[in-house]
Formats: C-alpha cells, sequence, structure tokens
C-alpha cells in the first residue's frame, strides 16, 4: 500500500446514533453505565435522556481516520475531549485534516459535530504509522 | 465536595482478559453501524474492514490474524477506571459522572487469544470551575509482558 498521504488531506465520516445503538455498544464494549442505556436515568442525571457512551463517539472518530488510512492496524495514537453529550437521533459528521507527515507518522486532526453544529469532540486527534 | 489527594497514586487492578475473535467482532460491528451478535442473521455492516473480523481475509494479510479495532481495548482497559470512579474511598457521585477526556496509544496490534493484563494509577486529581477531575492511568501487557495499550481516563464529575 503505497499511498502518499500530504498535510491538508481531509476525509470525512457521518454516523448517526440511533435509538439502540447505546445499547448495541454497550454490550459490545461493556460499558452499561445507566446514563447510556435508560432514559429516565439520563433524565433524573439532568441530561435530558440516555447518552451515548463518549467512547463510541471517539471509536467513530477514529473509525474515520481507520476508514482514511485504509488499514485498522496502523493506529497508535487517539486522544479526544468530548465536549457535548451525543443523544439518540443525532447525527454526528466527522471531518479529519492531515496535519502532519513527519517521521512516519500521520497526524490527523478530527472535527465532530452535530446535526446542529455543535462540537461533541474537541482537539480530536488520530495518529497512525505510514510507510 | 472537593475529592480527596491523598488519593492520588492509588492503584487498581491487575485484571486479566482473554481476548476473543467473537468478542472483537461484536466490537467492531457496534461501532461500525450493526449488532453486536452472529445471531438472527446479523452480519457485518457495509464498509467494515474486514482485517477486524475476517479470519481468511486476516490471514492472508501481513497480520496473519484478525486484529481488535484500536478502541477494543476498553472491554479491558476500562476495568481499573471503573474501579477508581466507583471506590467509595473516592466518594464518587456516578450519576455526577461524565467522561472528560479519553486517550489511547497502542504499541502493538492485539488478537484473538492474547491474554491481557491491566493495572491502574489515579495520577491526578484537581478541581476546577466548579467541576472535579479524576485521571487515571492504565496499562494493559499481553501474555508475552509486551506493554500494547496506555489509557489515560479522565472523568469530570459535576458538584451537586
Amino acid at each position: 500500500m503505497a499511498r502518499e498521504f500530504k498535510v491538508g488531506d481531509t476525509f470525512r465520516h457521518v454516523r448517526e446514533c440511533d435509538k439502540y445503538r447505546p445499547l448495541y455498544y454497550a454490550g459490545a464494549s461493556g460499558d452499561f453505565n445507566p446514563i447510556h442505556i435508560d432514559k429516565e436515568v439520563g433524565m433524573m442525571a439532568g441530561l435530558g435522556g440516555n447518552i451515548l457512551q463518549g467512547l463510541c463517539t471517539m471509536a467513530w472518530a477514529v473509525e474515520a481516520a481507520v476508514n482514511f488510512v485504509g488499514d485498522p492496524g496502523r493506529i497508535t495514537r487517539a486522544k479526544v475531549r468530548f465536549s457535548k453529550p451525543v443523544m439518540v437521533d443525532d447525527t454526528i459528521t466527522y471531518e479529519g485534516r492531515v496535519a502532519s507527515t513527519e517521521g512516519g507518522k500521520l497526524v490527523m486532526e478530527i472535527s465532530a459535530k452535530n446535526q446542529k453544529g455543535e462540537e461533541v469532540l474537541k482537539n480530536a486527534v488520530v495518529e497512525a504509522r505510514v510507510g | 465536595m472537593p475529592i480527596d489527594q491523598r488519593h492520588i497514586g492509588k492503584k487498581y487492578g491487575p485484571t486479566r482478559y482473554e481476548v476473543g475473535l467473537e468478542k472483537m467482532r461484536e466490537f467492531a460491528y457496534a461501532v461500525g453501524g450493526g449488532v453486536p451478535t452472529s445471531s438472527f442473521g446479523a452480519s457485518a455492516p457495509s464498509g467494515l474492514n474486514p482485517l477486524l473480523f475476517d479470519e481468511q481475509v486476516a490471514k492472508d494479510s501481513p497480520y496473519g490474524k484478525p486484529i481488535a479495532f484500536p478502541t477494543f481495548p476498553v472491554t479491558f482497559a476500562m476495568a481499573p477506571f471503573g474501579q477508581a470512579v466507583t471506590d467509595p474511598e473516592l466518594g464518587i457521585n456516578l450519576l455526577m459522572l461524565v467522561h472528560g477526556e479519553q486517550e489511547f496509544e497502542l504499541f502493538d496490534a492485539i488478537h484473538p487469544g492474547d491474554v491481557m493484563t491491566t493495572t491502574g494509577t489515579v495520577t491526578q486529581i484537581y478541581e476546577k470551575a466548579g467541576k472535579d477531575f479524576v485521571v487515571v492511568v492504565t496499562e494493559s501487557r499481553n501474555q508475552k509482558g509486551k506493554l500494547v495499550v496506555r489509557g489515560t481516563w479522565t472523568a469530570v464529575i459535576r458538584q451537586g
């Protein structure tokens, strides 16, 4: 896979948090915190309903990078700040940009916004080994 | 009430976890927009990288075996973080807790059959803008003793 990555290259990824996604992600990941799978508990916690696991929002940012790079085994680092909860029926758009390609390391900065344009992640960075 | 900083340095674990192909597959399906099961006719969601679940494709790749999705380590590396935030000595109200930040550093691929041992340490406790922050750093090693994943987990607790 002799592919060239250049600073400024961009990629885009869209995921919807369907009604059952927090349950599916709970089953797959083991994160059954009631605020993620029980609407009433989410309301009680002042969150306006159950919220998607932040780690799933993060996984989608990583997925955006995996799809761009083409090989999940090349991902070496991922870091995010969770700035706003993702609710059921939210659609999250990820837009990535290659910030650096130095030293065989691809640094991708990724923004993640809901359908209202609000950032659900801040300072999201995914790094991959290239070459 | 602020969380007592004397808990900085407290350790949790080790916890042991054996990585299985079906669990890896379920995780990849759930992230990829599918249903995390092999039952009821469920199949891989479209566009999912086959290295994550297809043994034959993986066999013909440089990896030889399926590889776990990069954030699959949440299935085993979260344990010490979970123990810390539910530790009665720290006294965190779980209803007020949200996940603030997360980082994973990945040093090697994870394959079915790997046995991961994870330990965690509370590295920071601080208060900022009326919220409490607790940071736990986890390290997960495989059966060969190699450090495979370092996770940095930041919990934010809204003060009631």
